[in-house]
């Protein structure tokens, strides 16, 4: 097994020291030495964003992430988003907006999103689909965490029409 | 039972938009599915797949693996001699004796104190392969002097030999490569045929695709002191499982206790028991400790069950008139190494074949054929995206024969409300020709069509397209199994708090919060009052399981029906004291009033407590076990099988690029007859999630199976939509009340799914003039198809 | 995967030069290659992992006045950020554009990209028709050296480059394109960015009356490494922008590629793409 590096850096706004194997991912760390479950396996390989969180105030995926890395930095997890008040508002849309069916995705989602309204990035239809390209959901369609989103950002977006019924 | 009641209240529940119970616990990432389950003392477990798509296993050497610090077990099927097949054809055991007959046959397992010692004990396992030749598709299954997949028995007793004493066996085995047939007949295709003006004939292939629940196959399995078996499980039919584990074990189904962690994604993908979970189990009885087994990304495509692919042959005909004559179906179903539930898919492929849309004459046939590739099993629509697309693509092929536009045409064949088919479905409510109007008149079908037919010969390399087709799926649960019902317990405490206790498990569709709603609906209460519990069955009173769309039909009905009677006892006591009659009374925003006037007689839980803590001292429990009024079917497929069934139908827009093949699906307008809205926000839902699946099946998703070998195990290379790639959506509900369902509703988890590659297939159709029979519609395989460079399917009688 | 024996995080340019001089090291960026690389075996760790996040040198996009340089350590989200590239290195940005996910964006650094050399890679086809250059660093006798190798001719093959283990590269140059230059980056998929190319094109050139000059092709994902195209070139360069240059453009561009049939595009359908696309590429940057 590979050699540990000490780390120590802010999580969720705490500080704190780890000691980790020098190939374990962020993600690896995050759910299995930390217990903070919120942040989801999905395929670790950067390709479905069901591990996003932020990384000095930007997303990534944290299963490319060495833990390693994380010494110095500053870290949120979904359980870190949820808990300031533009996260609070964000998850109340997702759950008005119907966007949680399995609701696997939903941390990543929740994560990116909050991300794509703090650097305004959610300004329109277009600019929220393509804001959550890496984010994959097999339960939705998307079309509800777009609303979402956009209700979060307070703008509008193109809706699906559902009609008479 | 469940019919629409007289004016709706303007209070009512039905037809709002009602927040998922649990929605604010996963958005919050609280919510604690399988893989993030932490039991004490649990040990990791992890497979040792073949290497060899069909090979004699010679030598297994696990000593280097036993050896390794922090393994407590490795096993094999030597280990477990007791271990009995599993699989809807129990042709399949968990652990391989002899033989690997595909490239996910599971060859021996670890349990380690961690996932790294595990997999570093699986490096160690040496295994010596003699190979065998593959047999990679069914036309080579069926060549005379083909090697047999499974010609030996697989017994019930010790290990897999058949006891000369003639003891039982689970699986007979087969002395061809046949893994099962299907077939069915109405009416007399021969001079049906003869009759037709027109016949037209096509061969259509549907290829692999895969679940990609977006949380990975896991189980937890421990016993306790007393050999009972705890299983954490995803499992969607809890019930069954109990019983299939049991016989695995030999050991009573009252000594299994199934709990049920959220789900992170289900569609169909864990209706059948996969060897990872009697490996959990046997890991679990060997080493006395917790057993936790979850797959990886790659192991979830390369080991779980596809969606059944077919080549399927149809011939359809009709009068000059347009009215619908016969149609023959022969398919052949691959069955890859072992039998699922993809074998199966014919009991709703012959539905569409015979029923979707008045087809007086037909036949159908399949043969599932073994070969060493994957195995298909239960996904959402359940072989109803496979006959649908084969079916709609006729219906636009017979209309243009005739000179009918595709609207008409399929008006003129569109059954009515009253009518029972040759299979003897009866269509009580059916919206089917309103769904048809509705989604050709909101997407402005005729014109777009002729439009866009009218380009076809212009310069511009981008085309649009626009093309309809409609399905048929079951409504009102499916009576397959012994029986077709569910049971709910329900007991309201002193407080007026609710708990409903549903053997109904909640697999993200929402299930948990309609069936609250719809208790709330009767007893005048707030969501806010309802605790639903779902997961145990320990708890929970039995239900088939989550499958053929039943469960908010069923489901629902049931806790209508212990609802109502909590509902009696309340206003029976209430007329009691005050010495009306009952009638006059009823229960709204959380009180007992009088129906005419509204007026509050008691608050609700106040009146509740009077009732316990009085000489009769009472408390309200109540319990109601629905069983819908759908029968079997014969021996002969025919019967009336559900409660209800649903139409849709879809209008898909699309654009083609022919220098690229790109098409990219611009606009899905849908017409839904689901009876009846209940949760307005959770069916939205569930119909938009459901066509981007059909999106995908239509035009992104292919599971590469080469050689017996999946050669895009993971999302970079196996392309599930994204969110930019989604269309416009337009969808309409079409209420027809079924007189059945609970509020009038009908069951539509798989309806959205099933009709989008039909209708994305005349689209295309409709831009190009080039009508393309193979899915999926991958820029190569439409550019190809578009520039002569295809290779359309062939039927191989042979095969 | 093997075992890694010791973890740095050097925080200069000697510093990281000499451990690499030491030897026996992988070097550690934005990671979005490796991990998934080192997880799935297809990469071995050394010994040695040393992360250059930390290494000052390594960052930053400096116009430089007739050359842009842009920091090993840049991200593909800074480069989608910075004006600078947007309007002056736009074919760049528009690779940039299309470049996986916001997520993947925020840490794959355009030093990984290049170091990781993918016959797809991304930002590899616009910088090498916009001729940029990569610098690398060492110090071979222990004082640091830095060395400039034109991207055209640094991709050896797939996942090989001319960088010695020795050396780190710090930093891409690439030279301001003369005024007037447009370009346009095709990378072909059914989605904006998370696709692995079947075919990529860069073309850029510069509008002279009816004709284009100062033209640059280069492809991507049909050659063992990424391309640039001459002949192509000297097809388009100072002719007149209709179907015939076109179609010749097209033919051309066909024998300077040698696609392969993997599990995503077959050989076959690449040439096509190719062809077609080319055509169509060329027709915008021509404004036909």
């Amino acid at each position: 097994m590979s050699v540990n590096c000490d780390i120590a850096f802010t999580l969720n706004g705490v500080k704190r020291e780890l000691s980790v194997p020098a190939g374990m991912s962020a993600l690896e760390m995050l759910r299995e030495r930390l217990g903070l479950t919120g942040t989801k396996y999905g395929c670790g390989e950067g390709e479905c964003g069901a591990c996003t969180i932020l990384v000095d105030g930007a997303t990534v995926n944290s299963c490319l992430m060495f833990a390693a890395d994380c010494d110095g930095r500053d870290l949120v997890t979904v359980e870190g988003v949820v808990v300031r008040e533009a996260g609070e508002r964000l998850r109340d849309a997702f759950v008005a907006c119907g966007a949680v069916q399995c609701g696997f995705c939903t941390p990543g989602l929740i994560v990116q999103a909050s991300h794509m309204i703090e650097r305004d990035h959610a300004g329109d239809e277009a600019a929220i689909r393509r804001g959550i390209e890496g984010n994959l959901c097999r339960c939705t369609g998307y079309r509800k965490i777009i609303e979402a989103i956009a209700a979060a950002a307070d703008v509008t977006t193109q809706g699906a029409e559902h009609g008479r019924s | 039972m469940g019919g629409a009641e007289v004016p709706v209240a303007k209070d009512t529940l039905i037809g709002k938009r009602i927040q998922k119970l649990d929605a604010p616990d996963k958005a919050s990432g609280r919510t604690r599915y399988i893989q993030d389950l932490e039991v004490p003392g649990a040990l990791h477990a992890k497979i040792l797949r073949s290497t060899q798509v069909h090979a004699r296993i010679v030598s297994i050497d696990t000593s280097a693996a036993r050896a390794l610090p922090g393994v407590h077990a490795v096993i094999t099927a030597a280990d477990v001699p007791w271990q009995r097949p599993i699989g809807v054809a129990k042709d399949h055991l968990p652990l391989k004796t002899d033989r690997v007959r595909s490239l996910r046959d599971e060859i021996a397992a670890v349990a380690a104190d961690s996932e790294a010692i595990a997999e570093a004990a699986l490096k160690l396992i040496r295994v010596e392969y003699e190979p065998l030749p593959a047999v990679l598709t069914p036309g080579q299954a069926l060549a005379p002097g083909a090697p047999l997949i499974h010609p030996e028995p697989r017994g019930t007793g010790e290990g897999p030999q058949l006891k000369t004493s003639g003891a039982s066996v689970a699986f007979a085995g087969k002395p061809d490569n046949i893994a099962m047939t299907f077939e069915y007949a109405q009416g007399d295709v021969v001079r049906s045929e003869a009759e037709s003006d027109i016949v037209v004939e096509d061969v259509f292939r549907l290829h692999y695709v895969t679940h990609c629940c977006m949380g990975v196959s896991g189980v937890i399995a421990e016993f306790d002191p007393g050999g009972n078996l705890l299983l954490h499980s995803n499992t969607q039919v809890p019930f069954l499982h109990k019983r299939e584990f049991a016989e695995l074990l030999g050991i009573d189904p009252g000594r299994i206790r199934i709990i049920q962690p959220p789900i992170g994604g289900g569609f169909g993908s864990k209706l059948d028991i996969y060897p990872f979970e009697p490996i959990a189990i046997f890991l679990a009885r060997i080493t006395r400790r917790p057993v936790k087994l979850v797959f990886t990304r790659e192991e979830e495509f390369i080991a779980s069950p596809t969606r059944q692919p077919v080549l399927l042959k149809l011939r359809s005909g009709c009068r000059k008139d347009g009215t619908l004559t016969f149609r023959t179906v022969e398919t052949v179903h691959d069955n890859g190494a072992y039998t699922s539930w993809g074998a199966t898919t014919p009991f709703v492929m012959m539905q569409t074949i015979s029923s979707l849309y008045r087809v007086p004459h037909c036949k159908y046939y399949t043969r599932a054929i073994y070969t060493n590739n994957p195995y298909a099993g239960s996904f959402r629509g359940y072989g109803n995206l496979q006959a649908t697309f084969a079916v709609e693509a006729h219906m636009d092929k017979l209309a243009e024969a005739v000179g009918m536009d595709g609207l008409a045409f399929r008006l003129k064949n569109a059954q009515d409300p009253g009518e029972v088919t040759p299979q003897g479905m009866h269509f009580n409510s059916c919206g089917f020709k309103e769904c048809l109007r509705t989604a050709a008149g909101r997407s402005d079908f005729l014109r777009k069509q002729a439009e866009n037919r009218a380009r076809w010969n212009d310069t511009d390399p981008i085309k649009r397209g626009i093309g309809i087709a409609s399905m048929l799926h079951v409504g009102g649960g499916a009576k397959i199994y012994p029986s077709d019902g569910c049971g709910t317990i329900l007991k309201i405490d002193d407080f007026a708090h609710l708990t409903l206790i549903t053997g109904a498990s909640e697999i993200g569709q929402g299930s948990e919060t309609v069936l609250a709603q719809l208790v709330c609906e009767e007893l005048g209460l707030p969501l806010s009052a309802v605790t639903v519990i779902n997961n145990d069955t320990d708890i929970t009173p039995w239900d088939v399981g989550v499958h053929a769309s039943r469960t908010t039909f069923i489901a629902g009905n049931s806790a209508i029906g212990a609802a109502r009677k909590a509902r009696a006892k309340i206003l029976g006591a209430a007329a009691a004291k005050m010495g009306l009659a009952e009638d006059t009374l009823g229960l709204r925003g959380g009180c007992i009033v009088r129906s005419d006037s509204g007026e509050k007689l008691f608050e609700l839980g106040k009146f509740l407590r009077g009732l316990h803590f009085s000489d009769r001292a009472e408390l309200v429990m109540t319990t109601f076990y629905y069983e819908p009024p759908s029968h079997h079917q014969d021996k002969q497929f025919k019967g009336d099988v559900s409660a209800a069934y649903a139409w849709a139908t879809q209008v898909c827009e699309v654009e083609v690029d022919t220098q690229t093949g790109i098409v990219r699906l611009l606009k899905v307008t849908g017409a839904h007859d689901v009876g009846r809205v209940l949760n307005r926000l959770g069916i939205e839902g569930q119909i938009e999630g459901g066509i981007v699946m059909g999106q995908g099946y239509a035009l992104t998703e292919n599971l590469m199976v080469e050689n017996g070998v999946v050669r895009n195990p993971n999302f970079r290379d196996y392309k599930l939509v994204t969110a930019p790639e989604i269309p416009e959506m337009d969808v309409s509900f079409i209420e027809t009340m079924d007189g059945e369902g609970p509020q009038g509703a009908k069951g539509v988890g798989e309806a959205p799914a099933i009709c989008i590659a039909a209708a994305v297939a005349n689209a295309i159709f409709n831009a190009t003039g080039v009508r393309i029979t193979a899915l999926p519609f991958t820029p190569e395989n439409v550019y190809r198809a578009l520039h002569g460079a295809a290779q359309p399917p062939v039927w191989n009688d042979a095969a | 995967m093997a075992d890694i024996k010791r973890y740095a995080a050097p925080t200069t340019l000697e510093e990281a030069s000499e451990m690499l001089r030491a030897g026996n090291v992988t070097v550690l960026a934005g990671g979005t290659d490796l991990m998934p690389q080192t997880r799935a075996g297809r990469l071995q760790f050394q010994p040695v992992l040393m992360n250059v996040r930390r290494v000052p040198e390594l960052g930053g996009i400096d116009d430089q006045g007739t050359m842009v340089r842009i920091g090993a350590l840049v991200t593909i989200t800074e480069l989608l950020e910075s004006q600078l590239v947007r309007e002056r290195l736009n074919l760049l940005w528009q690779a940039c554009n299309h470049f996986a996910s916001d997520q993947i964006r925020n840490a794959a650094t355009v030093g990984g990209n290049v170091c990781n050399a993918s016959p797809a890679g991304d930002t590899l086809v616009p910088l090498l028709a916009l001729n940029a250059c990569a610098v690398l660093a060492a110090k071979p006798n222990g004082a640091l050296q830095l060395r400039r190798v034109p991207l055209n001719g640094f991709f050896l093959g797939p996942g090989r480059s001319c960088r010695v283990p020795a050396e780190l590269l710090t930093a891409i140059e690439v030279p301001l394109p003369p005024a007037g230059f447009k370009g346009e980056f095709y990378k072909h998929g059914t989605r904006p960015g998370l696709d692995i190319a079947a075919i990529a094109i860069a073309l850029g050139a510069r509008r002279d009356g009816a004709v284009l000059r100062d033209v640059r092709v280069a492809f991507g994902a049909v050659a063992p490494t990424p391309v640039r195209a001459p002949r192509t070139e000297a097809a388009i360069e100072g002719r007149p922008v209709d179907a015939a240059m076109l179609e010749t453009a097209a033919c051309t561009a066909l024998e300077e590629v040698h696609p392969i049939s993997d599990v995503r595009a077959s050989d076959w359908y690449r040439r096509e793409l190719i062809h077609n696309m080319i055509k169509r590429v060329l027709m915008h940057v021509g404004q036909l």
